[in-house]
């Protein structure tokens, strides 16, 4: 009999793990222990990722509760075995074998399948919309984002130009419509890394590498690194920042102005230096 | 229900743990605490001076974990100043109540700490139960108010303390806790990190006698030095990047100060006194060959009790004395930076940035008067004929092991290849006018403006330099290079 | 018949005379123990090698997840020991490259001197001519290198942490981090001692891996059809041929790297690339080369780490349920699937590397279908528990544990395999979580089984069940408390190998989580000394147990415990699968050890009496 107690509180012991595990993940959003910032991706393909996660998660949850149940089931009923009675001698079920091969493999198979669209969008050139024109070149180095955008009116060259504009660790895009970076590294590789939007891509040396989403707000986003690129790896702390076409355009001259100061010129007698301004 | 009952037992399991965690992780190990590294050159002197000078500095910098700001100096060490004022008239204060004015910016909350800077409880401490800032009224938790007319300061110190929290998480790994620029990484980078202490900074708008203003710490911390392993710190807050920039200030007036005391005090170092040993060894020895009867070497140990006592006098009678001149030296200086006065602006605007303009910029470049290729190479590489040649040590004929130019803190120092587009000290057209009108400050990059060079003429010289990286690699050529010539092309 | 089976008394309790059978004199019960310090070329002793010096580097490895963690709690504050002991003037506060040295070092230790050492050099070592019948390894001379090897790579690791901090160039080595020496303060003469270890590594493996080919294809007794061999050689054999068809690409990448570094080649690095203003490179090479080659050996050597655990597992279970392993043949099919996919599904490490995005898709399907046998393998263990007789002992809890951990690490490896999900928690915390479910959950408490289970053939005495127990609770704890938050960090976006993570406002609320974490795994660090304790104590105080003290049907359970040189006293002969517990053909006890002959009258009757 105390052979039996003990046998339950095994199948009990492990049971708790599952349902604590579940739990966690039930409360978590409430600690911010979820998708950061309001939890909502901001952007089009980011939304649709989060969608994809959704679905795993749920055929995920519902798998692993049944396997634990059974688990469960199944440790309680062998210890509740009685003492004199021999095990189950089995070696198999051909049955069970093809209905639990076939089953799981239809499930993956749809998993694997139903992502191919996002993955196409996402990378594939062909299926890129149409209309999109690259807002700057991002180049990562040890350790901070360096930015260069084309003039006001321009296009993004592949080389620098005399009137391009610069910014660091400063990454500024129009909303609303599709928009592309060029991503290089200087040295080393690293990732471009936006977790609100769902964008992450490496910036391999050597390569240049289009990156597009689609802002859906206007705001201030975290960009980071996340590939191991040195000591610094952490300290590549930078922003997306996504405004509207006007005010991105507004700013792209404000900020060709204040690159351009000569210490003296006032075009519009109200030009002051970056420092004072910020 | 469920979701609250498991939140609040997760919440409350994971605080006991942490509880317990530091509990034993603080209770095992003696702590070792950080310390700012002395200079060599302090550490050199002998025991009495070294240690009345280490004296001077601690009492007025303290150390890492405490912290004390000099108030000579002029550093914005946060906080409010007030005085104690007369009542309002028709208020009856209670026995912790007072009125008060305050200068400057800031907000007197509850809580806060006053501490009392002059009348009978100077250097106390006390705590504010409840501030009014529309009838400037504070009342406190305990004690009675001062009289009219004291002087206090509400939470003195704090942004030098964030400042130090700062810089302890983002800076010392490189800077070092002393601000030495030799922290634990900084020996694998190149550049080398700055080291503050000698209060040299090199990109600076200032003019070339003057250190360097706040604006321009701000500056190197918000947009980071392209090329070299300072990153852009653009998101630190805009309060931390102020009180980081106060504390680099900070430690680099308490580097100036241990600096030219330990110049002052040379002669009672340990080197000074090898220096009287070889010298009256060699001394006898000469008198010796010439036949003369030689004067008897001193030994090491009277040579140093020699200085010993010269050194009692010397601290009895001026060394007070010269501490206080230097610090007026150094507070003078640093105050001055931060006068506009100081600050570079041209006098003209920008030359047009025309090919003539350009043109002009060359000539004037490769010319004698400015001798920028000797340094930067003909096509503004960073190749000229002065990174070949072997340079003296500054203030001695000995040379550097290393070809190529130093800068003054030792480090072998390539002249900026300008091709690059790479501007380590700001992009923009008056960044460059700045560093050819005042040069690069402990460099050997020289000051041009005023003297050498009209401002125009600078313009000139900015426009040129400033299309070196869009020019293509053939033009302007001058003779090709031996390695060119050795590849024909195909 | 019966002069060719020893008769051997089962049953540990009352075998105190198993010393008096057989030809040979027993042998002394540390005898393996004495011979440790020896060249000695019994495969035992090789075992017993492996196994005592990866036991101690796991408290290595350890360690440095302890300073890792203690970083990820309290950022720059003082750490313990080494803070103290190597940054003494910044008050104990380590530097940033010190940080990414713990991360690459603990993942270099945990995997290449403790996972794949402990389960193939160990186990492997100490099991397969044990439970094939044979007296000893095809290349005794080769085994022994096989271990000896291992020194001079762990003297290699040693080394490097004495130039620049360590290397810390992750243990992926990504170029050209590690490929310029000047790209970080690890990537210098760290990196080169780094390379070199991992190459002896790789020597050791190899040695190991032809011998177990051999061995279990030439040595099996007479009767040990291959389908008739415990899952443990099933799981050692595909072990063998993975790493003998994958290592190759991982030692001849690592020679690469050493060449770009040393020779000048530029097979990884492009050109005019420039790190810490030395001058800019030639190159012509490409970085992503390196990943190809790495995560071809690399993937591969997930399943390394994992199929000998799963066939161990597989044979502990079926003895502590006293029950065949359900299904047999689908568990080596599925193992076989396992480790064919394994060599098609590297490119998931790339997903956002920047390779063609074409090859993502079929990474894809093939990932998301590794998960296929996976699946079938776990319904079977869940099929074996079904109806057995559960012995809850320390063996069988590990074993559950093994299954129950293998299920979170691969139902979470399943968002990472979807290419677009991926995007997102690539390189965040979601993938540690992930990897130390499957190589810590799954292998390291399958080992922690297995050191229990066949420690009296080792010592001929039982490790301490409450100890045994103890350990297993407070590890299992430790690890879930330690592991499971990670998966939210991850879908938090918490970036891996971050020295600093607070400091970005979307991480700062995690930080209370993370000392919880930390907590958690020092409780675990703790519990292994537990561990430790049980195991040397035990060799000296455990209770003495005979040849069976399980009841076990592999033939290693024939042998005198510990086996004497040249295993069997007399040459086995195998009749039945390794699994026949409860079969009614062995009618007075609930096991039929493989080499016992059930005539076949006995047979016949026992078929006809048994109702179908």
């Amino acid at each position: 009999m105390r052979n039996a107690a003990v046998g339950k509180f095994w199948a009990i012991f492990f049971t708790a793990v599952a349902v604590l595990a579940v739990a966690v993940c039930v409360v978590a959003p409430d600690y911010g222990w979820w998708f950061p910032g309001d939890g909502r991706a901001h952007s089009t393909l980011g939304q649709k990722i989060d969608d994809l996660f959704y679905l795993i998660l749920v055929i995920v949850a519902v798998t692993f509760i049944g396997v634990n149940a059974a688990l469960g089931y199944i440790l309680w009923h062998g210890a509740s075995l009685p003492s004199d009675k021999k095990a189950l001698f089995s070696h198999g079920s051909h049955a069970l074998e093809v209905i639990w091969t076939i089953v799981p493999a239809g499930i993956l198979l749809f998993i694997a399948l139903y992502q191919m669209d996002v993955w196409a969008q996402y990378r594939i050139k062909n299926f890129y919309p149409k209309t999109m024109e690259p807002v700057a070149e991002v180049t990562a180095r040890q350790f901070e984002w360096r930015i260069r955008y084309p003039a006001r009116g321009k296009k993004l060259m592949p080389t620098p130009q005399p009137d391009d504009v610069y910014t660091v660790n400063d990454l500024r895009v129009p909303t609303g419509h599709p928009v592309s970076i060029s991503l290089r590294s200087d040295d080393v590789q690293h990732s471009f890394f936006v977790p609100e939007l769902r964008v992450k891509q490496d910036a391999v040396p050597g390569l240049v590498i289009p990156v597009w989403w689609e802002m859906t707000d206007i705001g201030s986003f975290e960009l980071v690194c996340a590939e191991l690129c040195g000591w610094g790896h952490y300290k590549m702390k930078a922003r997306v920042v996504a405004m509207s076409d006007e005010d991105f355009e507004a700013w792209k001259s404000q900020a060709a102005q204040e690159q351009f100061y000569d210490g003296v010129s006032t075009k519009d007698g109200e030009l002051v230096s970056q420092s004072e301004q910020e | 229900m469920i979701r609250m009952i498991m939140s609040r037992f997760l919440i409350k399991s994971a605080w006991i743990a942490v509880a317990c965690l530091a509990a034993v992780s603080t209770g095992c190990v003696p702590n070792p605490s950080a310390e700012f590294a002395w200079r060599d050159s302090t550490t050199d002197l002998i025991k009495d001076a070294r240690s009345s000078l280490q004296n001077t500095v601690n009492e007025n910098f303290g150390t890492p974990d405490d912290l004390v700001a000099w108030e000579r100096l002029p550093v914005n060490y946060g906080g409010i100043k007030g005085t104690v004022a007369a009542a309002p008239e028709g208020t009856e204060l209670t026995p912790g109540e007072f009125a008060f004015s305050h200068e400057g910016e800031g907000e007197v909350k509850p809580g806060d700490t006053v501490l009392w800077l002059s009348g009978e409880m100077a250097g106390k401490e006390a705590t504010i139960q409840s501030a009014d800032a529309a009838t400037h009224l504070i009342s406190l938790k305990a004690g009675t108010a001062p009289a009219e007319g004291t002087t206090f300061a509400v939470n003195f110190g704090d942004q030098l303390q964030l400042g130090r929290m700062v810089y302890m998480k983002n800076c010392l790994h490189c800077h070092g806790v002393a601000g030495d620029g030799a922290g634990p990484t900084a020996q694998y980078l190149n550049p080398r990190p700055r080291d503050y202490r000698l209060g040299v900074f090199k990109f600076t708008e200032t003019l070339a006698t003057e250190r360097v203003t706040r604006d321009d710490l701000w500056r190197v911390i918000k947009y980071g030095i392209p090329g070299t392993y300072m990153p852009s710190f653009l998101l630190l807050d805009d309060h931390e990047t102020t009180a980081v920039v106060e504390y680099v200030r900070w430690l680099a007036m308490r580097g100036e100060l241990e600096k030219r005391l330990g110049d002052e005090l040379t002669d009672y170092s340990q080197t000074s006194l090898t220096d009287q040993y070889n010298k009256a060894v060699e001394s006898k020895k000469a008198a010796e060959a010439a036949g003369d009867k030689p004067e008897a070497v001193p030994s090491m140990s009277s040579l140093r009790n020699t200085a010993k006592d010269d050194f009692k006098e010397y601290a009895e009678s001026d060394y007070a004395d010269t501490v206080d001149s230097t610090a007026d030296f150094i507070a003078e200086n640093w105050t001055r930076a931060d006068d506009p006065a100081s600050v570079i602006h041209p006098a003209v605007a920008r030359v047009a940035d025309t090919p003539e303009s350009r043109a002009r910029g060359r000539l004037l470049y490769l010319s004698d008067r400015t001798k920028c290729y000797t340094c930067h190479g003909n096509t503004g590489r960073g190749n000229g004929g002065a990174t070949e040649d072997f340079w003296p040590k500054p203030g001695s004929t000995e040379k550097y092991d290393a070809r190529g130019l130093h800068d003054v803190w030792g480090n072998p120092l390539q002249p900026r290849n300008l091709r690059l587009g790479q501007y380590r000290g700001g992009r923009r057209p008056v960044d460059v006018f700045r560093r050819i009108y005042a040069g690069i400050k402990g460099t050997p990059m020289p000051a041009f403006g005023g003297t050498v060079l009209k401002d125009e003429e600078v313009w000139d010289v900015v426009n040129y330099v400033m299309s070196l990286p869009f020019e293509s690699d053939a033009s302007p050529s001058p003779a090709p290079s031996t390695k060119m010539a050795a590849h024909p092309v195909q | 018949m019966s002069t060719l089976t020893p008769s051997i008394e089962h049953g540990g309790e009352h075998d105190d005379h198993a010393h008096g059978h057989g030809h040979h004199a027993e042998p002394h019960s540390l005898s393996l123990l004495w011979a440790l310090p020896t060249f000695s070329k019994d495969h035992k002793v090789i075992g017993l090698q492996f196994l005592i010096t990866t036991l101690l580097m796991l408290m290595v490895g350890g360690a440095l997840a302890l300073g890792v963690r203690w970083q990820l709690a309290f950022p720059w504050q003082r750490m313990p020991i080494l803070g103290d002991m190597a940054f003494a003037a910044e008050g104990g506060q380590i530097a940033p490259e010190t940080y990414t040295m713990l991360v690459t070092m603990h993942a270099s230790v945990m995997i290449f001197l403790v996972i794949i050492p402990i389960l193939a050099g160990a186990f492997g070592n100490f099991l397969i001519p044990l439970q094939i019948g044979a007296d000893d390894m095809a290349f005794p001379t080769l085994n022994m290198l096989s271990y000896w090897f291992m020194w001079p790579a762990i003297a290699c690791f040693a080394t490097s942490f004495f130039f620049g901090g360590g290397p810390a160039s992750g243990w992926t080595s990504y170029p050209l981090l590690s490929a310029l020496w000047e790209a970080a303060p690890g990537s210098g003469m760290a990196q080169n001692f780094w390379l070199l270890g991992l190459t002896l590594v790789g020597v050791s493996s190899m040695m190991g891996s032809v011998n177990y080919m051999t061995t279990i294809i030439n040595m099996r007794a007479p009767g040990m059809t291959l389908f008739r061999m415990p899952l443990t050689i099933w799981s050692m054999f595909i072990t063998a041929i993975l790493q003998a068809f994958a290592l190759p690409v991982l030692t001849a990448a690592g020679f690469m790297v050493m060449a770009d570094r040393t020779l000048g080649t530029c097979f990884f690095i492009p050109s005019g690339i420039v790190v810490n203003n030395a001058a800019p490179t030639v190159g012509g090479g490409q970085p992503l080369l390196w990943q190809h080659l790495f995560w071809f050996y690399s993937h591969p050597a997930v399943y390394i780490m994992l199929l000998p655990a799963m066939g161990m597992v597989s044979d502990m279970m079926a003895c502590m349920c006293r029950k065949p392993i359900f299904g047999y043949k689908p568990m080596v099919y599925s193992m076989a699937a396992i480790a064919g996919l394994g060599f098609i599904v590297w490119g998931h490490h790339m997903f956002t590397s920047g390779m063609n995005p074409a090859l993502g898709m079929t990474f894809m399907v093939s990932t998301i279908m590794i998960a296929l046998p996976s699946a079938i393998k776990t319904f079977n263990w869940l099929g074996t528990l079904w109806g057995g007789r559960l012995q809850f002992n320390t063996v069988m809890l590990n074993s559950i544990a093994f299954v129950s951990m293998f299920v979170i690490g691969g139902l979470s490896g399943i968002f990472m395999a979807a290419v677009p999900v991926d995007i997102y928690i690539h390189d965040t915390y979601f993938i540690v979580a992930h990897f130390h479910y499957v190589l810590f959950g799954a292998t390291l408490f399958g080992v922690f089984g297995a050191v229990q289970f066949w420690f009296p053939k080792m010592f001929g005495r039982m490790m301490n069940e409450t100890l045994g127990k103890i350990h297993f609770v407070l590890t299992f704890i430790g690890f879930n408390c330690t592991f499971f938050p990670m998966h939210l960090l991850g879908v938090a976006g918490f970036p891996r190998r971050y020295a600093d993570p607070y400091h970005f406002p979307y991480l700062e609320h995690l930080l209370p989580l993370n000392q919880f974490m930390t907590c958690a795994a020092i409780l675990m660090g703790i519990a292994q000394f537990i561990l430790l304790f049980n195991f040397f104590s035990s060799m000296f105080i455990g209770k003495k147990c005979g040849r069976n003290p399980w009841g076990a049907n592999g033939l290693e359970w024939q042998t005198p415990s510990p086996p004497g040189h040249g295993n069997f006293d007399v040459p086995p002969v195998c009749y039945h699968g390794p699994y026949e517990y409860s079969s009614p053909l062995c009618h007075d006890k609930d096991f039929l050890p493989q080499t016992e002959y059930v005539p076949l009258e006995q047979r016949v009757a026992i078929a006809n009496a048994t109702p179908h």
